[in-house]
């Protein structure tokens, strides 16, 4: 087996282990830590994909920032620390059953398609290139996005305002 | 790996995180559900853009973590003002829309 | 001879134009007396037009003046106007005759009505006399259709004349439900026809019967329909009972509606198409034997009662039934020849019951006696007229009796026959017995049988007349001639039957059968045997009338009751109308209601039972949009 295809295997193991367990365990803070994992996961994944940039964006920004905002929110809420899953979860039949019929008919519908062979030769500097692309050929989304943030930091102003 | 590896171990992560927001009682763990699911809307656009030698799916990557980001703070920021007014963050008493 | 149409035209016109002034201009007709003399004026004009009419058509001359009034696909569905030959002008003759003398009657018999009410009863009488002489010049049965409600409609409103009563409105409705019973078969039948022929016109429908062209398969039905209307209007069994009934209204409208000319219409009726019932001698024969029954079943009832208007009532209907018998034996023109002379004696003795009830202040044969002496004149005609009536030689009616009694065995109806003789026999006995009570005889305190017959017969004796002026079971002490106003009409009608009586004894008309021998004095036998039997119970009181109704024991006790026929009606009626009543409330309640119900409470149920999907709770809707995209895929991938 090559390496590439070793990798993936591994890196999908750790991926969707994780992701059951965010989903399932009973105490609400190892799901979070579960969560850290799936996301540097991710990152693996798109290292394995070559781009480096977002691996980088990934680690920082998800697995860093929103894990990290996630343990404040758990802290600062009513803990929710179970003995049994079903205090923790609700319809765990019923979802499985649909979460497994729309993974089967996404499966189908992906293996049904026809790939290309062989994946085209990435450009060089993928760095410079997302960075060009974003700033001439995407701008508009960008400012929207920018815009976006600040609605956010507004909003999160408010939240955090002290009660009058 | 073909592009239909990668397809599918998003469509598997995404399916693990709808069902984790089907069933989680605690609107955090609902909230750690979605980010699953939008992880996983990741891979499928940057093993696209490398399939296909474009990189716009890429730079929509970078979008979307941007806009998680930002959906993430402010959801936990919501829950932890409905802690302060309910005293509950269990999403079956957040049921004030009951028809 | 030109013109000859618009004489009788004239007749029925003079009497519309009254109706017209009479309706239009108000102030006059609640003058009363004045509007009286108007249409007095246009109904002696009316007779003059209708004489002159009569004797431009003697023989075989037919006038024929129509306009057209529906037209149809380029031909004419229906016309109006005068179909005018021997037989219509004499009829014509009769109703414009009795109409004047009635009307001249009324002026003296409604002296005590209030202006505006006799104004209101002279618009109606010449509403009548418009509508049977537009029924007797009939050209076409939608005319003849349209005319005969007409008159029906008169009927109701002058039965209801004094209508604060509640026997008069009760009266009047059950004769216009009657004959509306009648009417609705004659409809029928006139359409059914109108489809087998493809015309209205009388004319030209007796021109294709003549010549055969009337195809006769279920013709027989329409025929018969056709009779039904006579069966209304003309009184036969069962819609007989309105007639008795109808004695509420004043009694000069009962002189001319319910003995002259009214009633008489289903017989004209029949007279006048008798060639296409010629072509259906089944249908014949059973208005020859429905006319004889009748005229038995009448004559019975006619002998028990005590109020003289309803003695007289049912003697019409049993003289129409006789008229109705001839028809059915085949010859038609005894008939109506009868239907003449029985105008003018009947009317003669209605308006002389209406001179002693006006003397007397009650119908009832108890209340009367003796009173030839104080009303010698009254006594006269009216007993001119009984003896019309009961056959006598050299009076009006001996010679119209016999023939309808020839023609019956002629017609080889020798059942019918013989009941009309036993009939001809108590007509004498039940007049007489009015006769000798009321004008000869001795009154007699409280007798027996009258006394038992007033209990029971309860309904006749229930309405109380204008004025009761105190004398009870005893003489009247202020009985009186009648005015000249009701005199005059009286001796004019008097002198008439004796007149025609004489004519033809002297001018025999040619019948168109032969009668046999014996049938004269037999006629005549029987009719002297019931006066002799009348002068003997009432008169000499030789036979005590009360054992004499005894020894018809069942019989009586039945005519009291009206052979409860009146009963079955009401029963029935009741029945019928109150069950499909409650048949349709149930509907309405359980079916109607209900499923309006079932419906709305399923909709409330199925709002509660789909209210549960929302929850409240955004991870269920999560779940519910999984569950959609699924079955959309789902449905994409195989279906």
């Amino acid at each position: 087996m090559s390496g590439e295809v070793l990798a993936f295997w591994a890196l999908a193991i750790v991926l969707v282990g994780s992701a059951l367990a965010v989903v399932l365990t009973k105490n609400l803070f190892h799901a979070v830590l579960w969560l850290a994992l799936a996301l540097t996961g991710t990152a693996g994944v798109f290292l394995l994909l070559e781009a480096e940039f977002l691996a980088a964006v990934q680690l920082l920004l998800y697995a860093g920032g929103i894990v990290t905002i996630m343990v404040f929110a758990i802290v600062v809420t009513e803990r929710l620390v179970g003995e049994r899953i079903s205090q923790t979860s609700r319809r765990i039949g019923a979802g499985a059953v649909v979460a497994a019929g729309l993974l089967a008919l996404l499966v189908r519908t992906v293996a049904q398609q026809r790939v290309p062979p062989t994946p085209p030769e990435m450009p060089g500097e993928l760095t410079r290139t997302i960075g060009q692309t974003v700033l001439t050929q995407f701008v508009l989304p960008f400012e929207l996005l920018a815009v976006l943030m600040l609605a956010g930091l507004m909003g999160a102003i408010y939240f955090a305002r002290p009660d009058d | 790996m073909g592009l239909q590896a990668y397809l599918t171990l998003a469509a598997v992560v995404f399916c693990i995180g709808l069902f984790g927001v089907m069933t989680r009682r605690n609107t955090i763990g609902i909230l750690l559900g979605i980010e699953l699911m939008l992880n996983s809307v990741n891979i499928n656009l940057v093993a696209f853009a490398r399939y296909l030698g474009d990189v716009t799916g890429m730079v929509f990557t970078v979008f979307t973590i941007c806009i998680t980001v930002a959906e993430a703070a402010l959801g936990l920021s919501i829950v932890i003002l409905l802690f302060r007014v309910r005293r509950t963050v269990t999403a079956d008493q957040l049921d004030l829309l009951k028809g | 001879m030109a013109g000859n149409g618009t004489l009788a035209l004239a007749a029925l016109l003079l009497h519309a134009l009254a109706f017209l002034v009479l309706a239009i201009a108000a102030p006059l007709r609640r003058l009363g007396r004045p509007a009286g003399y108007v249409s007095i004026l246009c109904a002696a004009g009316s007779l003059a037009a209708a004489v002159l009419s009569w004797r431009a058509h003697a023989g075989e001359a037919i006038s024929r003046l129509v306009w057209t009034w529906l037209p149809s696909e380029g031909q004419t569905l229906a016309t109006v106007g005068v179909l005018a030959d021997a037989d219509s002008t004499l009829m014509l003759v009769l109703v414009a005759l009795v109409a004047l003398l009635v009307q001249v009657y009324s002026l003296g018999y409604l002296h005590d009505e209030q202006p505006p009410a006799l104004g209101r009863y002279y618009t109606y009488q010449s509403l009548f006399a418009f509508s049977m002489m537009g029924l007797v010049l009939a050209p076409n049965f939608v005319q003849l259709f349209i005319c005969w409600e007409l008159v029906g409609l008169c009927s109701y409103l002058l039965i209801g004349f004094w209508y604060q009563r509640p026997a008069a409105q009760r009266a009047a409705l059950k004769a216009f439900w009657i004959t509306k019973a009648g009417d609705v078969g004659f409809l029928i039948g006139i359409v059914m026809l109108w489809r087998h022929t493809g015309t209205f016109d009388l004319a030209e429908m007796r021109v294709l019967a003549e010549n055969g062209a009337i195809p006769l398969a279920g013709l027989a039905v329409m025929t018969f329909c056709i009779y039904l209307g006579a069966v209304g209007k003309s009184a036969q069994f069962p819609l007989h009972i309105w007639l008795p009934d109808a004695m509420e209204g004043p009694t000069p409208v009962s002189a001319l509606i319910h003995a002259a000319t009214m009633v008489t219409a289903g017989v004209y009726m029949l007279h006048r198409t008798s060639w296409l019932f010629a072509l259906t001698p089944d249908v014949l024969a059973i208005v020859a034997w429905v006319g004889a029954f009748t005229a038995l079943l009448a004559a019975v009832l006619a002998c028990v009662q005590n109020d003289i208007k309803r003695v007289l009532a049912y003697s019409t209907v049993s003289q129409l039934s006789y008229m109705m018998a001839a028809i059915g034996a085949g010859f038609s023109a005894a008939g109506f020849l009868h239907l003449l002379t029985h105008g003018v004696f009947k009317a003669l003795l209605f308006l002389g019951a209406g001179a002693v009830i006006h003397a007397v202040g009650s119908n009832n044969l108890s209340d009367m006696g003796r009173l030839a002496r104080r009303m010698p004149q009254t006594a006269a005609v009216f007993t001119i007229g009984a003896l019309s009536l009961a056959g006598v030689p050299f009076l009006a009616g001996f010679l119209s009796k016999e023939e309808i009694l020839g023609a019956t065995l002629a017609g080889g109806f020798v059942g019918p026959f013989v009941l009309l003789l036993i009939v001809a026999f108590l007509t004498a006995f039940y007049m007489f017995r009015v006769v000798f009570l009321a004008f000869f005889a001795e009154p007699v305190v409280a007798p027996a049988h009258a006394a038992a017959g007033v209990a029971r017969v309860a309904h006749a004796t229930a309405h109380v007349e204008t004025v009761v002026e105190g004398a009870h079971a005893h003489e009247a002490p202020h009985a009186h001639e009648p005015p000249a106003s009701m005199l005059a009409p009286l001796w004019v009608l008097a002198l008439l039957s004796v007149g025609i009586g004489l004519y033809f004894t002297v001018v025999h008309p040619e019948p168109e059968f032969t009668s046999p021998a014996w049938l004269m004095p037999i006629a005549v036998g029987s009719a002297l045997a019931g006066i002799g039997l009348a002068w003997a119970t009432y008169q000499r009181r030789a036979i005590d009338a009360a054992s004499l109704a005894a020894a018809f024991g069942p019989i009586y006790r039945g005519a009291l009751n009206r052979f409860w026929i009146d009963d079955v009606f009401e029963r029935a009626y009741l029945l019928g109308i109150l069950g499909f009543s409650r048949l349709v409330g149930w509907i309405d309640r359980y079916l109607v209601d209900g499923v309006l119900n079932v419906l709305s409470a399923w909709t409330v149920t199925a709002g509660e039972d789909l209210r549960t999907m929302q929850s409240g709770r955004a991870q269920d809707y999560v779940y519910g949009v999984a569950v959609g995209v699924l079955v959309i895929l789902l449905w994409v991938q195989f279906g």
